[in-house]
Parts: structure tokens; C-alpha cells; sequence
């Protein structure tokens, strides 16, 4: 197993706050590896550098093999790389059907000429409906579908949330804590869901989460943060362990 | 005059600006309503259109039809307009082709118009794109009046005669090709809407950094968003001149920005639905107040000039307190096919 995802030696700062320090770290392919760290240790930031809705002062990203730093966030997607975000962000005044739909990748609709004949779209459209439909079901969210998504539960939104991600086809996915404000019972399906994934479609997964009690049995890896740097990455047992990050996060 | 010929010419006059303003509310709204680009400038669009059109109509005439003549088309424009509107006036598909020609050019006027103003801009935030946007709005008419050579100054120009075919019924052969233009452009926004553009638009409305990261070019989807808007706003600054037979540069941001923005907050912005009913109740109260205002005098502790001006911003106040999103809310525009039937097959495969 290769990594898919290479930091190196990132840096980012905001004014005279060091949000990342030099922070180097691998994600292999087909593994579900989870970010923890205290509230403001950076993982956002993280994730923003990643999927170039921020820019890296210094530092490498690789993707596969190819060179991703500075890269567009749309060119970032396109290559195979989908995030969620940790504030539940919709699509407010579409519904949750319409909210999967946009993220659908290349759909023909979306140019400006082809979307003034229909014909050129409808197919694409009734399967990217289909898509999605599939996956508000997986979801357990095929109810909602028609409902304004600004008028579902937080935790609903962060089941969208994920749901839109699923629907661009990504090799990598980044989630921002998705399981905060979920039930525990359906925070672990959402888990068993990612295995799933993993499982079935080789799909890399790379969540931040602070909700240990459930993630930590399904994860293959974990990385601690904390004030911008890394301070243990391994497998699960070993990191929990790890006197640094009892310090910092974990708590005596 | 009888009351019957009043009520009548107040009908075709009122559906005419009926007509033009629901086209450039169009624009409007395929801009602030759909896409959330806060666009103070479209009358910037709209007297391109207008301006564009008056500048050309003519001297584009003359060398079509191969009129035969030294004098300006601007300059000694009564002059040269006297031997282009007979030709016009016998030969109603000529005219008509002239029609479609400027329209199309008034078109990609106000495109242009649209580009260059926020071309600079359009990777600003919204509330520096608004102010950046609201500074061009008087640039055109400051152009307008000191360039003689566009529309002459600021006397203005006459144009060609388009409608000059239906005599005595000029004025009805006018509004009924705006009404049909009206039409067919509110049926399109109506349809892009529904499309998977339309719907990505509003995406980026509603939250332009999740659009982002879910690959959307937020800078292309506004450009092509004001580059259609701007077009229609152009189309509705021709229409207006061609119905009008004159263009002044005097296309004030009061009546061709603030007016559309007015209506489409009272009708419902987003909401293609909304769009009309804005504008049908706005331009009708407007066109009430100025009929009817001079019963006020003596009244009113103030001059009448000003009641049109003071009740169209009271009432815009009151929507923006008790409804700030319109008469007619957005409504969820969801795909057409059957949802059920795909969950079926979803629990059936």
C-alpha cells in the first residue's frame, strides 16, 4: 500500500498565530485514518491547506504522486479529492436532493449552451438523480429529499454534508468531524458506512473527529495535533498511549 | 379624446413598461436573485443598450438600405430619419429584420457593458462587487452628454421607425412585441431555473466556499451569470428606445437600477414568479400615483413631485421590516422526475 496523500512540511500562518508548524504526514491508501487534537491545534486548517481553500506558506502536498500544493480548489476536486465541512454548510434554499445534485462532477447541465437544450442534459440529470437518490437511502435521509435543506437537524446536515461528497466519486475523502452532533447510534453506522466504502470501493478516508468512543474502533490510523504540529501518528493503540497526547488531549 | 381611447392608451402604455421592465428585471434577477451578485450597475447594461442602439440604428439604416445621402446620420439625424422611415413604413419585413438586428445588438451591448463593469470585480466579495458596481452607474449618461457623435448630446437622437408600418396603431404594434419579448425571455428564466445551471447558480448564492470546494469555478459561473443578466438588461435599453422612437442620455440609475430592485424585493427575489408579480404591482402603482397625483395638490404638505418617490420608499421599507423575502417565497424547484418512483427502483434494485 502506497500513500495517497503526502504533507510535507507544511506551514501556515495567520498573522503571529503558527496554525501549522511544519507538519508532515501520510495517509495510505485504502485506510481510514483519523485526525485528533485539542480545539484550535490546526486540523481545519489542515484540511483547509489540503483542499486549497487555503494556501500553505510553505510545505508540499502530493496527491498520488502528482504535486498538489497551491492548487484550485475546483481543480483539487476534480482530481479525486472531496471534503466536508465541520460547521454543517448547505445549500440553504435548495433541497437536500438539489444540494447532492450540485456536487455531481462534469455534469453538461451546468455549461451555459447545453443547458439551453434539455436533451443535452436529461440523461446525465436522471442519473445523477438516481445517484443520489442511492445515496440519501444509504443515508437514511430518502424522506428529506424534497425538503429546503436550512430546515433539517444539525445532524442531518451532516449526513448531507457527507452525502454530497459521496456523490463527486472521490478517490480521498476528507470529513470535518462527521459524527459531532450525531446520534450514537447512527454515528456508528455512519462509521460501518465508511468501512463500507472502504471496503467495497477502495475509498481512502481521512476524518477528523473528536468522538474517540466510536471512531476509534473502526480506524486504521491516527494522527495527533496540537498548536500547529504533529505530535504522534500511528495505529490507534499506540497513539492513545502516547504520553504527548495524553498531555495535550486526552487528559490524566 | 374619449374615456375609452384614454382607458385604452393607458393600458398599451402601461403594458409596454410592463413589458420592459419585466425583461430587465429578468436580468436583475438572474444576477442578485438567482446567483446573489448584488448588481447596483445594470443601469449601466440597460443605457449601453439604449445608448448602443440610438448610435447605430440609424447610420445602420442608411447603409442597409442603401439610402442615398451626405448628411450625419447623428448630426442631421430629423433630415436622414425622413428618408429612412418611408422605406421602413413600406416594407414591414424589412423593418421587422432591422428590429431583430438591433435587439441583437443591443444585446451583446449590454453583455459588454455587463463585462466591463464587473469584469474588475467579480472576484471581490459581495459587498465591495455592490459598491464597485453602484460607482458605474452614472459613467454612460456622463459619455452620453459630452460624446455628440453616440446619441448627439444631450438633446438625444431620434431613431428609425420600426413600428412606423402599423400607423395610427405604431404605438400598439410596440407593445405588442415587447409583450412578446417579455414573454419568451420571462419563459427562459422560468426554465433556467430548473436547470442544472440555474441550480448551480443558486448554489454558489447560497454558500459560494462549499461551491468551491465541491468544484464549482465560482468565477466563471458569475461571469456567465452577469453576462446573461447584462444581455437582457441591453435588450431591454434597445426595446425601450425603438419603442420610444428617441433616445436622451438621461437613463437615470433611479428609474433602470433602483426601481428594478424595488420590484424584485416586493415580488420575491429567486422566485421567477415573484419576479412578475413585483412588477406588475410596482409599475402599476407607480403609473397610479403619477396619473392620479395632481388630485393631492394642496393637500399634501408637499410638493406632489415628490409622492411617488416617498411612497415607493415607504413601501420599501415596509417589505424589507415585515417580508423581507418578497410576496412570493422561493419555491423548491426539484427535478422533474418522480422521486418515489426512484426510491422504488432504489428498494426494488
Amino acid at each position: 500500500m502506497g500513500s495517497l496523500l503526502e504533507v510535507k512540511d507544511v506551514k501556515r500562518s495567520f498573522g503571529s498565530l503558527r496554525a501549522l508548524d511544519e507538519v508532515t504526514l501520510n495517509v495510505d491508501e485504502k485506510t481510514v485514518t483519523i485526525l485528533i487534537g485539542p480545539n484550535g491545534s490546526g486540523k481545519t486548517t489542515l484540511i483547509n491547506v489540503i483542499t486549497g481553500l487555503q494556501k500553505p506558506d510553505e510545505g508540499h502536498i502530493y496527491y498520488g504522486s502528482t504535486e498538489i500544493t497551491g492548487w484550485s480548489p475546483q481543480q483539487i476536486y476534480r482530481t479525486g479529492i472531496a471534503r466536508t465541512f465541520q460547521i454543517p454548510s448547505m445549500f440553504g434554499k435548495l433541497t437536500v436532493l438539489e444540494n447532492l445534485l450540485v456536487a455531481e462532477k462534469n455534469h453538461p447541465g451546468e455549461s451555459f449552451t447545453k443547458s439551453l437544450v434539455r436533451r443535452l442534459w436529461a440523461k446525465h440529470e436522471r442519473d445523477a438523480v438516481e445517484k443520489a437518490s442511492k445515496i440519501l437511502q444509504l443515508l437514511g435521509l430518502s424522506e428529506q429529499s424534497d425538503m429546503s435543506a436550512s430546515l433539517l437537524s444539525g445532524g442531518q446536515m451532516k449526513l448531507v454534508e457527507i452525502g454530497r461528497a459521496l456523490m463527486s466519486d472521490a478517490n480521498l475523502y476528507l470529513l470535518d468531524e462527521p459524527v459531532s452532533g450525531v446520534n450514537p447510534t447512527l454515528a456508528h453506522e455512519i462509521f460501518a458506512r465508511i468501512i463500507g466504502l472502504r471496503e467495497q470501493y477502495g475509498i481512502t478516508f481521512f476524518i477528523v473527529e473528536h468522538r474517540l468512543d466510536i471512531a476509534l474502533q473502526y480506524v486504521d490510523y491516527v494522527n495527533a495535533m496540537a498548536s500547529g504540529r504533529l505530535i504522534a501518528a500511528g495505529p490507534p493503540e499506540q497513539v492513545i498511549s502516547d504520553p504527548k497526547v495524553i498531555e495535550a488531549y486526552l487528559g490524566a | 379624446m374619449t374615456p375609452l381611447d384614454q382607458v385604452i392608451l393607458f393600458v398599451v402604455d402601461l403594458s409596454a413598461l410592463l413589458a420592459v421592465y419585466l425583461i430587465i428585471n429578468v436580468g436583475l434577477n438572474v444576477q442578485e436573485g438567482i446567483t446573489g451578485i448584488p448588481n447596483f450597475g445594470i443601469v449601466f447594461a440597460v443605457a449601453g443598450g439604449a445608448y448602443i442602439t440610438g448610435g447605430l440604428s440609424t447610420r445602420i439604416a442608411v447603409s442597409l438600405l442603401g439610402t442615398q445621402t451626405n448628411l450625419d446620420p447623428i448630426f442631421d439625424n430629423i433630415s436622414v430619419l425622413q428618408l429612412v422611415n418611408p422605406i421602413l413604413r413600406s416594407q414591414p419585413p424589412t423593418a421587422i429584420a432591422l428590429l431583430i438586428l438591433f435587439l441583437i445588438i443591443g444585446g451583446i451591448a449590454g453583455a459588454l457593458m455587463g463585462l466591463i463593469s464587473s469584469a474588475p470585480a467579480v472576484r471581490l466579495r459581495e459587498d465591495y462587487l455592490a459598491i464597485t458596481l453602484l460607482a458605474f452607474g452614472e459613467i454612460l449618461n456622463v459619455i452620453g452628454i459630452g460624446y455628440k457623435p453616440l446619441i448627439g448630446g444631450p438633446i438625444g437622437v431620434n431613431v428609425p421607425d420600426i413600428f412606423g408600418w402599423a400607423g395610427q396603431y405604431r404605438f400598439y404594434a410596440g407593445t405588442l412585441v415587447l409583450l412578446l419579448v417579455a414573454t419568451a425571455i420571462f419563459a427562459y428564466a422560468g426554465y433556467l431555473i430548473k436547470t442544472p445551471l440555474g441550480r448551480t447558480l443558486k448554489a454558489i448564492r447560497d454558500n459560494e466556499t462549499v461551491a468551491r470546494s465541491l468544484g464549482k469555478d465560482i468565477t466563471q459561473y458569475r461571469t456567465v451569470s452577469i453576462l446573461l443578466g447584462s444581455t437582457l438588461c441591453g435588450i431591454g435599453g434597445s426595446l425601450w428606445v425603438l419603442y420610444s422612437g428617441a433616445v436622451t442620455p438621461t437613463y437615470a440609475r433611479f428609474d433602470w437600477t433602483f426601481l428594478p430592485w424595488l420590484m424584485i424585493l416586493l415580488g420575491g427575489m429567486g422566485s421567477s414568479r415573484g419576479v412578475l408579480v413585483g412588477t406588475v404591482i410596482f409599475v402599476a402603482l407607480n403609473k397610479l400615483i403619477i396619473y392620479y397625483k395632481h388630485a393631492f395638490v394642496g393637500i399634501l404638505p408637499f410638493d406632489i413631485v415628490w409622492l411617488n418617490y416617498i411612497l415607493l420608499g415607504l413601501i420599501t421599507i415596509l417589505i424589507l421590516i415585515y417580508r423581507p423575502e418578497g410576496i412570493v417565497r422561493e419555491k423548491w424547484t426539484a427535478p422533474k422526475q418522480n422521486l418515489s418512483a426512484a426510491d422504488k427502483e432504489v428498494k426494488a434494485g
